[in-house]
């Protein structure tokens, strides 16, 4: 399986999570992702999940790392196009994603990113 | 299975029978109302056992993602009892909606209900809640930027006098 | 990587279909999953008991690449069909690995043993209508889990 993709678009990096990721290449992007985010290269990401058919417990606990890490490297984060079945799979498994943020999609996505981006210009 | 004699599974007839009822029963149980772009309203009217909320769940996300929704109103007046169950169900519905990027607010919460979702001793400070549906739908508004302005001018339309008469 | 000791297949389950993975590795988590998925999806299971089974398949096969022998084991994925329950599947993850001593302990959630936090038994169980674990300390685990089609 190939690397997860992270594209940049102006001040957001937007990453397409493959269906059936291998875990070597779920730990390189998380790798990757932080490389990108300590050069400040963004301040927000979009992690879209769109085409992701199972979300088992370690990609859900990477998710939030990878959430909280992106915090202390000062980019906001956002899980998009989590498919229906696989929140209820999720949820009951207890892993609800506390402190990650959630949208619909990619647009939404972004524009959550630039409504928290404010909110932290004026906070 | 049983086959009939015309090479027909006697069986798959009865089955897929009872999948349509089923499908229809819950769709009357559990209609979730588009009530304005963007937010949903979901009334739950009786009581709440698994099958019911994973139903319940399940057609409420389908929902959210064809409407494109950011917001839904559970509205949860109609619930006669909500005991633990009853409660971890809504709650699980409630994070379902959102990891799919929805936020959910709780409507009608009895004072009863308030102290079963406080014995459940979870974290709740993330869990709206407003009195009514119609408060839950000014939240809703504010959220998306929206505001109902009366116009100036205008007096209130009288009822129409029903035409026809037997 | 280690090269994994062949294990002799379970038995046949008489006209039902049935399917084995091997898992050496990372990738056998993977295969597994989606095996599981194909087979569910082909009895006619939702979406939501898709995900439900793949996702248990990918706790237990985790737990033989992270905790037995040379990341060793296998998924044995069997169609099921009983008159009390309908149509089902079941799926039996088997590794010659440590052992669990205490699968009491091992059950209760947030259990650790090894590297990582442990997930993969709760969260199995929690997904499927029934699971039986099967474990000889210093020889293997075998755990079975069942999902039928409501």
């Amino acid at each position: 399986m190939a690397r997860v993709p992270i594209i940049r678009l102006g001040d957001v990096l937007i990453a397409t999570v493959q269906d059936e990721l291998y875990d070597h290449d779920a730990l390189q992007f998380q790798e990757d992702l932080g490389q990108l985010l300590e050069r400040g290269v963004a301040h927000g990401v979009v992690l879209d999940f769109s085409t992701v058919a199972t979300v088992d417990s370690f990609l859900a606990r990477l998710i939030g790392a990878i959430a909280a890490a992106s915090q202390l490297l000062r980019a906001a984060m956002v899980v998009v196009g989590l498919q229906p079945a696989v929140a209820v799979t999720l949820v009951e498994l207890g892993l609800t994603l506390p402190g990650v943020h959630t949208a619909l999609n990619a647009e939404k996505g972004l524009a959550l990113l630039a409504h928290l981006r404010r909110d932290e210009r004026v906070g | 299975m049983s086959e009939t004699g015309s090479g027909v599974p006697a069986q798959s007839g009865l089955q897929e029978a009872i999948e349509q009822q089923r499908a229809t029963i819950s769709e009357l149980l559990t209609p979730v109302i588009e009530v304005w772009d963007g937010i949903l309203a979901l009334p739950i009217v009786g009581s709440v056992d698994t099958a019911r909320a994973q139903d319940m769940t399940e057609t409420l996300l389908e929902r959210i993602v064809a409407t494109r929704s950011e917001i839904v109103l559970l509205d949860i007046t109609g619930v006669p009892v909500v005991d633990t169950a009853v409660a971890r169900h809504l709650l699980e519905t409630v994070s379902a909606a959102r990891l799919l990027g929805a936020d959910v607010y709780i409507v009608g919460l009895s004072s009863r209900t308030a102290m079963t979702l406080v014995q459940l001793g979870i974290d709740l400070s993330h869990i709206t809640t407003r009195a009514t549906l119609a408060k839950g739908l000014a939240l809703a508004f504010s959220r998306l930027g929206l505001a109902v302005i009366p116009q100036l001018g205008n007096t209130r339309h009288p009822v129409s006098p029903d035409r026809e008469t037997p | 990587m280690p090269t994994c000791v062949a294990m002799s297949a379970l038995a046949e389950a008489g006209g039902s279909r049935q399917w084995r993975v091997d898992v050496a590795g990372e990738e056998g988590i993977v295969a597994a999953r989606q095996q599981a998925r194909e087979a569910a999806k082909g009895l006619g299971f939702g979406a939501v008991d898709q995900s439900r089974i793949a996702t248990a398949v990918s706790e237990l096969a985790r737990n033989v690449v992270r905790y037995a022998t040379g990341s060793c084991g296998d998924v044995q994925i069997t169609e099921l069909a009983s008159p009390e329950n309908g149509i089902g599947l079941e799926i039996v993850v088997r590794d010659a690995g440590p052992g669990i001593a205490n699968v009491e302990q091992a059950l209760r959630d947030g259990f650790t043993s090894g590297q990582g936090l442990g997930m993969g038994l709760p969260g199995a169980r929690r997904l499927m209508d029934q699971m039986t674990i099967d474990s000889v300390p210093g020889r293997g685990t075998t755990v079975t889990i069942r999902k039928w089609r409501h």
